[in-house]
């Protein structure tokens, strides 16, 4: 159900569905930190390239957070592919995050 | 935790709610009130930060530790961006900035060419320390970094409080006149390629790394000189190997040499120049190189 978007494509294409990424922080805070090391590690292993993530200071842009809708931070958000989804806390909990990008398939 | 006092509109059970309790939290922003709310943990590592950042800044850190706490209260750290204009000519200060590792460049006028750079070793925003609440200067940042910030009315109601304060910055003033000095007779007398060789060193000193990011129209600005002359000094700079300059990025790569080519005004403009107590002479152009 999660593959119904696969277009047909020439054969050794590489499939590359762009994740768009945004992570809500307030810089040097100690659960902010993790999660962005957390965030950049999954990224790393799963995305390789096929990901763009903003990191958005509440501190220095609190107008954007109040105007996301956002309520806590660290807090990410999947913007694209759709469906949007949503993770608060640092992170850490590697198979919550997988199961929001809509990666949960390729947990080992 | 203390969450119960807080107006948040949070869902009870709810992810957000399960996080602050599994203490994954460091902030709420507070949709009522448009505050964004540091849980206490996140308040604390950050004010640490802010005691460590600060003793950075050698103003700050030439202070006596109870004057140090009392200022921090007052202070906090923001980013400041490339390009970013703190002080306008002719416009109320707002704040005092304390660099920790960017760097700020004052020019006298929208296009004229510097009269001071401060990094970590002074301030911007001191005029305040002298009974003079408008700025003379546009400070304009020109290294991306941290600087600790006060406001002007809580730097106006601390600075009486703080003779090792008032100390440092009269003496760091002074330095700062002497350097403005040596800047606008180097702009007139020396080289480009000599003033653009000091210039670099200055920065370098200042960000406290032999790597930056500057642009050329930046640069052009800084020395008062056209874009096509920037390239003519840096070309030898470049050819000679004392520094590489791709894509805006700057690296020194043979300081001694770099050193050489300046012209005598970067050792009178020495970084330590402000924490030299009275003892040595006023700059002057006598010798030029
Ligand atoms: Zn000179």
């Amino acid at each position: 159900m999660s593959r119904r978007q696969h277009k047909p494509r020439a054969r050794g294409a590489p499939v590359t569905t762009v994740v768009v990424l945004r992570l809500y922080i307030v810089g040097g805070a100690p659960n902010s930190v993790q999660a962005i090391a957390n965030l950049e590690a999954i990224c790393r292993e799963y995305l390789k390239d096929g990901h763009k993530l903003e990191v958005v200071d509440v501190l220095e842009h609190p107008r954007r957070a109040l105007a996301d809708g956002v309520l806590v931070t660290p807090s990410l958000a999947k913007l694209s592919p759709l469906p949007a989804a949503n993770v608060v806390g640092n992170l850490s909990d590697k198979a919550k995050v997988l199961l929001a990008l809509g990666l949960k398939g390729k947990v080992q | 935790m203390r969450l119960k006092n807080l107006p948040l509109r949070l869902a009870k059970g709810g992810p957000e709610q399960q996080a602050i309790e599994a203490g994954e939290i460091d902030a709420i922003i507070d949709h009522a009130s448009s505050n964004v709310i540091l849980l206490p943990a996140a308040r604390r590592a950050l004010q640490e930060a802010a005691h460590e950042a600060s003793k950075a800044n050698s103003l700050l850190a030439a202070l006596p530790p109870a004057e140090h706490q009392r200022l921090l209260a007052g202070l906090e750290p923001v980013t400041l961006k490339f390009g970013e204009v703190l002080q306008e000519p002719g416009v109320p200060i707002r704040y005092v900035y304390f660099p920790v590792d960017c760097a700020i460049s004052l020019v006298t006028t929208i296009e004229g060419p510097e009269v001071g750079l401060v990094g970590y070793e002074g301030a911007v925003g001191i005029s305040l320390a002298l009974g003079v609440d408008v700025s003379s200067v546009r400070a304009l940042v020109q290294a991306t970094g941290t600087a600790m910030r006060m406001t002007a009315a809580h730097f106006d109601k601390t600075f009486h409080q703080c003779p090792a304060l008032q100390r440092e910055l009269y003496r760091y003033a002074d330095a700062k006149l002497a350097m403005a000095r040596q800047i606008v007779a180097c702009n007139c007398f020396h080289a480009v390629e000599a003033r653009l060789a000091r210039w670099l060193l200055m920065t370098s000193d200042r960000v406290r790394s032999e790597e930056f990011f500057l642009t050329q129209a930046f640069l052009a600005e800084m020395l008062g000189v056209r874009r096509a002359t920037v390239n003519e000094a840096a070309g030898p700079l470049q050819r000679r190997k004392l520094i590489t300059y791709t894509h805006g990025r700057i690296r020194i790569v043979d300081r001694k040499g770099l050193e050489a080519t300046a012209c005598g005004c970067y050792t009178r403009i020495a970084l330590n120049a402000p924490l030299r107590r009275s003892s040595s002479a006023s700059p002057g152009l006598a010798s030029s190189p």
